[in-house]
């Protein structure tokens, strides 16, 4: 049956995405998610997540590093971090801008401090949301819940190909991301060719 | 790569893209734009009646991303629909309609065109139901709500199936907090009255009546336990002149039963304007009958 193939897809595509995604505690800041770039330990997430603070970052495995904050951009509201590990598991980028609405998209982060939780649903558009003039570039907008604790995390398509990073919520029922082109760009500005996903 | 869910994906995406031809953006009120429905190829669309505040001045935006102006041809508040004429005439409308197939569970997309590009919420359908009566007394063919989320703007929009047929009008101005679809038949029978009259038709009694209980012997001879009592009729209305005066109880009207105020409001239909009908009343305690010619609510 159709319903019983999307099941084991989602499922296999969460438990791969899983392995990339880590958790951020930042003392009494609380925790939030980020998304392995680099196997090297570049770690992707969001400016409103670390503060300017370099928090510690829990792998998928159970270790733990401090991190070092390398870049930091509180408009675009992304930040990168590194960890001193390598071989990490990093993610297969899949590409934001042929995104197109009605695409099946899946979000994973720490909804509420659940670690690991996954929530999935279809674009709505990718632009600048009607609400939000004032961000400087597109945004995913996704028909799914997305709760504190998801910023950072990765959203992937239905290959588990990371397409961008769940960042806010436009009402209670429509989640954005910055796509993963932004992503790039605020990478390659900062880090330069060094950011280059491996 | 491929699989199952970067196919269901794909579809939806090309259902989305395709069906896109048939959804413009309306301008027609102060807030953010809302979205219409291409219904002919001549330019007539359909949306939302509480999306366009204003009868002038209404704009337009079409898929090619051209902008054009629009006139009102009539609106509907009772089922929120309105009829507008843009002034274009290589539309590509919704060839397709979704009849009586969908079933609950069934996956819907609604989409919205507030700003240049097709904009599309996934959900499926909640619950299906007969056909329902407004609160301002509009007759929908059939109760159609889904979980669709009404992003900004997409009041006014088409909710399509799978293959991107019309299954109907999303609105959220007739019920609060439920996505509500106007089925296809119901935008087809209003939008065929407000171009041909540019309003819809309501037949009018001229009474104000209340909801009373009938007695036990009547109760069995009518076969109904409720009528409505007149408390007061207008003069020179279509019930004054027929006879229909105060403390008379109407039980039917064209041999349909009156039972309460939704009865009749759905009985005044426009079809049944100018025509001469019986209605049933208890008067004294007997049931008699007088003919009424329904007039027209202006």
């Amino acid at each position: 049956m159709v319903s019983n193939a999307i099941n084991q897809q989602m499922t296999a595509v969460i438990e791969r995405v899983r392995c990339s995604l880590v958790q951020l505690t930042n003392g009494h800041l609380g925790s939030g998610a980020g998304t392995i770039w680099h196997a090297d330990g570049l770690i992707l997430t969001n400016a409103h997540v670390v503060q300017r603070h370099a928090p510690q970052v829990l792998l998928a495995d159970g270790r733990s590093f401090p991190s070092r904050l390398l870049a930091y951009d509180e408009s675009l509201d992304l930040a990168a971090l590194s960890i001193a590990a390598h071989n990490l598991p990093t993610m297969e980028l899949g590409s934001s801008r042929r995104l197109r609405a009605g695409d099946w998209v899946i979000a994973i982060g720490h909804p509420w401090g659940v670690v690991g939780a996954a929530s999935a649903g279809t674009v709505i558009d990718v632009g600048v949301p009607l609400e939000l003039p004032r961000y400087p570039g597109d945004l995913i907008q996704v028909g799914l819940q997305l709760r504190p604790g998801h910023s950072g995390g990765p959203m992937v398509d239905g290959n588990g190909r990371l397409v961008g990073i769940n960042t806010m919520i436009a009402g209670p029922q429509v989640g954005l991301a910055i796509p993963l082109h932004t992503a790039k760009k605020f990478l390659r500005v900062h880090l330069g060719r060094a950011s280059e996903n491996s | 790569m491929s699989n199952v869910l970067t196919e269901l994906s794909d579809t939806l995406a090309n259902t989305v893209a395709n069906a896109g031809a048939g959804v413009v953006r309306v301008e027609g009120r102060r807030r953010i734009p809302a979205t219409g429905i291409v219904w002919s190829t001549e330019g007539l669309i359909v949306t939302a009646h509480h999306v366009v505040s204003r009868d002038e001045n209404i704009q337009i935006g079409l898929p090619d991303g051209r902008s054009t102006t629009a006139t009102l041809v009539g609106r509907d508040p009772a089922t929120d629909t309105a009829v507008l004429r843009a002034d274009a005439a290589d539309l590509t409308p919704f060839t397709e309609s979704n009849k009586q197939e969908l079933g609950v569970g069934n996956l819907v997309l609604a989409l919205g065109r507030p700003g240049k590009t097709v904009q599309a919420t996934l959900g499926i359908v909640s619950a299906l139901g007969d056909s329902w009566r407004t609160r301002m007394g509009g007759q929908v063919d059939r109760y159609l709500q889904t979980d669709v989320v009404m992003y900004p703007g997409f009041s006014g929009g088409p909710l399509v199936d799978a293959y991107g047929r019309l299954a109907g009008m999303n609105t959220s101005a007739l019920m609060g907090g439920v996505s509500l679809a106007i089925p296809t038949a119901t935008l087809a029978r209003v939008t065929d009255a407000l171009v041909a009259h540019g309003r819809m038709k309501r037949g009018y009694l001229g009474v104000s009546t209340q909801r009373v209980k009938l007695p036990d012997e009547l109760r069995e001879q009518l076969g109904q336990k409720s009528g409505l009592l007149i408390v007061s009729a207008e003069s020179g209305s279509p019930a004054s002149a027929a006879g229909l005066t105060l403390g008379d109880t109407i039980v039917t009207l064209d041999n349909e039963k009156v039972r309460d105020h939704d009865d009749l409001l759905a009985l005044l239909t426009g079809e049944r304007v100018g025509t001469a009908v019986p209605v049933s009343i208890v008067r004294g305690g007997q049931v008699q009958q007088v003919q009424v010619t329904i007039g027209e609510r202006e």
